[in-house]
């Protein structure tokens, strides 16, 4: 668990433009509180962009890679948008 | 700015590309709508460009393209903590034009792919999020499909449009074609891209200079869930990516992230990597469902391919896209000599891609998904066996050739093979699916 901390990618590699507002949002906070007891959306997102801090989900939208994967797993908690045209994530590679 | 087009392509990747490029050189006229700011940079892929399905779209792509590597030499390395055994094949006549297939990087060449169709006529707009589709009114109810509006509130008017949108199908799902796609029916991959000199990866991967290798890795790289860890050599820069199902990843609380590094440490792979500077790191989804969860393909104005229409089967994905993608094009050039758009027309795509060898193959594979959800440890203890009997068998010891295979066959009978009766063998012989 310790490595999680230490994950800096994927900003630090990655070109990030980054909107003024979030693409991602929780339907029902109070559902990862009291319903979830794994939180998959805080290891299985590729770019930790999801951590449980002071007993709620905080959402560090910047982070996202756009892959999908928390909307897939939780799609009836995690509403997953694509953030603005030209926003978010660009690779090169 | 004309906003009105006879068809309307989302997504300028593999399967939007042909769409496009197919329907302007077809005489229909066409808008490319991209939300990246240029075609690729949210893309990622497995590595490889096929070079005869790809033909199928533009012959002779292979020399005006701007590929990275031409692959040689695949290999396979069933991988424990502290050995692989591997089966490969390297094949010099794919050295030699036309070549076998490439590796390549996606935002070079999707860029490539989407100005081949600019150049045949189609309207290309980069930085364009599609949100909406938008439909003809009609008394009661929804009309026909008649246009997309964007995040900007623009609006774009086509009598037909191509979801050609990629693994998440927002739009595919707005429009009631697709079902929610489980997770055990989608798998997570995240990569690293490493600098590295050309010379010294052809040296480590004995290549000549400008071909490439790729090399599939199972067991060891997904740490007891069913995925696949893999590495391919690009020119200036090797690609490492690892990930697998996303439910077992869920379940065995598995970090992709994590699992990247991990591999990296592993004694076979750091001397590869050795000395190489991360550049970029990217995560990206593949639909695996397979048959069960293709969606309805078109309807009124629409139709749906590529990886929104889940066209994958066993590594295939980014030719089946094109593929799909031209045979979409080619129903709209049917719908347009007819002037209706009816879903009825469209139907010509349906019956067109049932046709195709790989929707055979996505057919006779369909039972994949329901072996690896009932055998989640299949690749791990798959790959134990293996390299256990592989160090039996090579270690030069003391004993007689039929005492090492007596103790081979202990060892198979002691594990927990998902392999019990001859049911589960005729299973795990059919549905193992890493060749």
């Amino acid at each position: 668990m310790d490595m999680i901390k230490e994950i800096r990618a994927p900003l630090e590699f990655n070109q990030h433009k980054v909107d003024r507002q979030s693409h991602i949002a929780i339907k029902d906070a109070g559902l990862c509180k009291k319903k979830c007891t794994l939180k998959p959306c805080t290891y299985i997102c590729p770019s930790q962009v999801y951590t449980w801090q002071n007993h709620s989900l905080r959402i560090d939208y910047a982070r996202c890679v756009e892959c999908g994967a928390c909307h897939a797993f939780c799609q009836e908690n995690i509403l997953l948008n694509y953030p603005r045209g030209g926003f978010g994530v660009e690779w090169r590679y | 700015m004309k906003d009105t087009y006879d068809a309307i392509v989302v997504g300028a990747g593999p399967a939007g590309c042909a769409a496009a490029y197919t329907l302007a050189a077809g005489g229909v006229s066409v808008a490319l709508l991209e939300r990246g700011s240029k075609p690729g940079s949210k893309n990622m892929f497995g590595g490889t460009i096929y070079r005869i399905p790809t033909e199928e779209i533009i012959p002779g792509f292979w020399q005006k393209a701007p590929l990275e590597r031409a692959v040689i030499s695949d290999q396979l390395w069933i991988m424990e903590q502290d050995s692989a055994v591997n089966i490969g094949f390297t094949g010099l006549k794919y050295s030699i034009p036309p070549y076998n297939k490439f590796t390549a990087i996606r935002t070079d060449f999707d860029s490539w792919f989407a100005q081949q169709a600019v150049k045949v006529g189609a309207r290309l707009y980069t930085k364009a999020l599609v949100k909406e589709l938008l439909y003809e009114k009609k008394l009661l109810g929804k009309g026909p499909i008649n246009g997309v509006k964007m995040d900007t509130g623009d609006k774009l008017y086509a009598n037909c449009v191509i979801l050609c949108e990629g693994v998440n199908a927002f739009l595919t799902k707005q429009a009631g074609l697709r079902s929610k796609i489980p997770p055990h029916a989608m798998t997570l991959y995240c990569k690293e891209v490493l600098e590295l000199p050309g010379h010294i990866i052809e040296e480590r991967f004995n290549l000549e200079k400008g071909l490439g290798a790729i090399m599939g890795m199972v067991g060891y790289p997904t740490a007891g869930a069913v995925g696949k860890g893999g590495i391919w050599t690009n020119k200036n820069s090797l690609s490492l990516m690892v990930g697998g199902y996303l439910d077992q990843l869920a379940q065995k609380k598995l970090s992709p992230y994590i699992l990247l590094q991990r591999l990296k440490q592993h004694p076979l792979v750091r001397k590869l990597i050795q000395g190489a500077k991360v550049i970029e790191y990217q995560a990206h989804m593949i639909p695996k469902g397979g048959y069960h969860f293709i969606p309805n393909l078109y309807s009124d104005g629409l139709l749906v391919a590529g990886d929104a229409a889940v066209m994958i089967s066993g590594r295939r994905g980014t030719d089946l896209a094109m593929l799909s993608g031209k045979y979409a094009a080619e129903a709209v050039i049917a719908a347009k000599a007819k002037e209706d758009f009816s879903a009825e027309t469209l139907r010509s795509y349906q019956v067109k891609l049932n046709n195709t060898f790989f929707m055979k193959d996505i057919k006779s594979s369909r039972n994949v998904l329901d072996y690896y959800k009932d055998h989640p440890d299949s690749d791990f203890l798959m790959s134990k066996f293996i390299n256990d009997a592989a160090y039996h068998y090579f270690t030069t010891g003391m004993q007689s050739e039929k005492k090492v295979l007596d103790n081979i066959t202990k060892e198979l009978t002691i594990l927990q093979l998902p392999l019990k009766s001859i049911k589960d063998i005729y299973a795990g012989l059919k549905y193992w699916g890493v060749f």
